[in-house]
């Protein structure tokens, strides 16, 4: 064999071990979830979701975020989780990996409060069940499909204003009754409901996988949002920037070593898109024009960057955890020392 | 002095029927002809100075990566590890290392040859020309490859897994779709500059142009992006650091489906040009 056969051999070496070990993570990773970042319990969320929002609280908890801010500004925290840990078993910090909330009316007035909640985590099952029995008045339970739901102020008719239940060991459900009772049959009979819903699955498939956080949705999840803003004039005057209307918005995000933010927003066609960018590229550009008073914004205004892919805009932020420090408002001048003149 | 240039056109017949017996009035089939000219240029283009510069260029990445590893142990990280891994994909190789590798190594393919007088040794050989070309880009292409793949592997490795192991399997699709796109730059900027190659007689400056300055058409508004190439190359790859400047402003991904069929089209479009330049053109040696 040639030297330069053997040079070729030995990079081919390199790149099919990367690929075996990259092949072998993948189909390994114990954290695999069955669709996007969502894990196959999860699936048995109604079919007619329209949101879905995701934290990893592991990543989340050790996040410089979290210890910066979180944990370092509320000295009564550690006091709240311990009467949690003792009445349930459970310490948020140590013991919940995921949380997701999902729903379906998000833009409905009135009805904003159907959101379903999913914890995953580990749970001492009968502390927590008895914490729910014991610590608030007016809880009932029923059991649906072999499962115990526990109902809050179950009133005559059997329709409480809340419920919770869990799927399994190491979920627990929450939220109104009927998604909950919904839920839970569709996990009892091995159903997954959710995988009906394509455009929602499309909108998983394309998060960013291991963001601390995410959110996808349709329509509904922005139709609170404003349809204009006000123009350079400011409010009150006649100017106004009318905003397209988006069809779907994913969000993901990171906390750790910065805080990174991708947002990817659907509009109708790619004029729409084009228009939208450029309201967001606006206002990073008025950033930059206050670079001159505020020294951060221009660090800020640099960290954000807008691009178009056919109907679909991309913003993309990189702010250092710096940045968001000299943004916060400068705080009062503490009390002079006793001693001072 | 050239009084007595030696005229190589396509028909020259060869010079002499060879002692064994071989028919030479029929060419050489024109796999086994691709496959010689692939064997002795590869040995060529694999060792030799150019390669060592490309090795640094490529294998520049890999060690700043672990240099940032080895770094980030004392110092405070600023940039995330996978951030930084799309950086270089974006930045180093697909927007700047790799078209240079493909500049140094096309250009040279057949005016190598011309300049050192060495392209009467094949082109007297029954075989067609086209064949030549054809085993001259491959071996360009398992060369730049072997160069560019390891590195790249490398140093995703080394990037992302300064946090340990887990999650690394979220991020592995992105791994192949970066060697996807790393072949697909390889390919169409060698080809490009493979038609460069015969078609210009100094073709590096004009290559250096090309890359500098009329790339830069990425990062206007409108349309002009789709008359480059880098453009298409970088919509493919989900990695968008920010940018500054026009790029901030006016940048725009192409659809998938349109920059696979540009790259395919330019590939065809630059590799046919270069193969029919090659067959026809008269080659006139200085003495």
């Amino acid at each position: 064999m040639t030297r330069s056969r053997l040079v070729v051999l030995g990079a081919t070496v390199v790149v099919a071990a990367g690929a075996m070990a990259a092949l072998g993570a993948l189909y390994l990773d114990p954290a695999r979830a069955a669709v996007g970042p969502l894990p196959p319990q999860a699936l048995s969320l109604p079919a007619g979701t329209r949101y879905v929002m995701g934290l990893d609280i592991k990543r989340f908890v050790a996040s410089p975020l979290y210890a910066k801010y979180a944990a370092a500004r509320t000295a009564n925290r550690p006091q709240a989780f311990e009467e949690l840990e003792q009445k349930t078993g459970l310490n948020p910090e140590r013991d919940l990996d995921q949380v997701y909330v999902a729903g379906t009316q998000a833009g409905v007035p009135g009805r904003n409060g159907d959101a379903l909640v999913v914890v995953t985590g580990r749970f001492d099952r009968a502390k927590v069940a008895r914490a729910i029995e014991t610590e608030r008045k007016g809880v009932t339970s029923k059991n649906v499909s072999g499962t115990v739901v526990y109902l809050f102020n179950e009133n005559a008719a059997g329709k409480g204003s809340g419920a919770t239940a869990f799927l399994d060991d190491n979920t627990l459900v929450m939220g109104t009754q009927a998604s909950v009772e919904q839920t839970v049959t569709a996990r009892a009979k091995g159903e997954a409901p959710l995988r009906n819903n394509a455009p929602l699955l499309a909108l998983l498939e394309g998060v960013k996988p291991g963001s601390t956080f995410w959110m996808v949705g349709d329509q509904t999840l922005l139709s609170n949002m404003p349809k204009a803003i006000p123009g350079p004039g400011g409010p009150g005057t006649s100017q106004s920037i009318e905003l397209p209307a988006l069809k779907s918005l994913t969000v993901t995000g990171d906390l750790d070593p910065q805080v990174s933010l991708d947002i990817t927003g659907e509009a109708a066609d790619e004029p729409a898109a084009k228009n939208l960018a450029d309201v967001v590229r606006g206002f990073v550009a008025l950033a930059s024009l206050q670079a001159n008073q505020k020294p951060e914004l221009k660090q800020l205004a640099s960290a954000i960057s807008v691009t178009t892919e056919a109907s679909r805009v991309h913003v993309a932020a990189r702010v250092p955890y710096e940045v968001l420090d000299s943004l916060q408002p400068k705080r009062a001048a503490t009390a002079a020392p006793p001693n001072a003149q | 002095m050239s009084a007595t240039a030696p005229r190589l056109t396509p028909d020259s017949p060869p010079p002499s029927a060879p002692a064994d017996g071989r028919d030479v009035t029929r060419p050489v089939p024109f796999l086994r002809a691709v496959k010689a000219v692939f064997d002795l240029s590869l040995e060529g283009m694999v060792w030799s100075r150019r390669s060592l510069l490309m090795v640094a260029l490529l294998f520049g990445p890999a060690l700043l990566a672990v240099a940032v590893r080895i770094a980030l142990t004392r110092l405070p990280p600023r940039v995330g590890a996978f951030d930084l891994y799309g950086l270089m994909i974006a930045f180093v190789y697909v927007r700047n290392a790799l078209p240079l590798a493909a500049l140094f190594y096309g250009t040279a393919l057949i005016s190598d040859e011309v300049e050192g007088k060495t392209i009467t040794y094949l082109l007297t050989r029954p075989s067609q020309r086209v064949s030549v070309l054809a085993g001259k880009f491959a071996s360009y292409l398992v060369t730049t490859l072997a160069m560019a793949l390891p590195a790249v592997v490398i140093t995703f490795f080394v990037l992302n897994t300064i946090r340990g192991w887990s999650g690394i399997g979220a991020l592995v699709p992105e791994l192949f779709r970066d060697m996807g796109v790393i072949i697909l730059t390889l390919v169409v900027y060698g080809a490009f500059f493979t038609l460069m190659g015969v078609l210009l007689r100094r073709p590096v400056i004009p290559g250096l142009l090309f890359l500098f300055v009329w790339e830069l058409l990425a990062n206007a508004p409108g349309y002009l992006p789709r008359f480059t190439i880098t453009a298409y190359l970088r919509s493919l790859i989900h990695h968008h650091p920010p940018d500054e400047g026009l790029a901030e402003i006016f940048a725009q991904v192409l659809p998938t489906a349109l920059c696979l069929e540009a790259v395919g089209g330019m590939i065809v479009v630059f590799l046919a040009g270069a193969a029919w330049i090659f067959s026809t053109r008269e080659y006139v040696l200085d003495q």
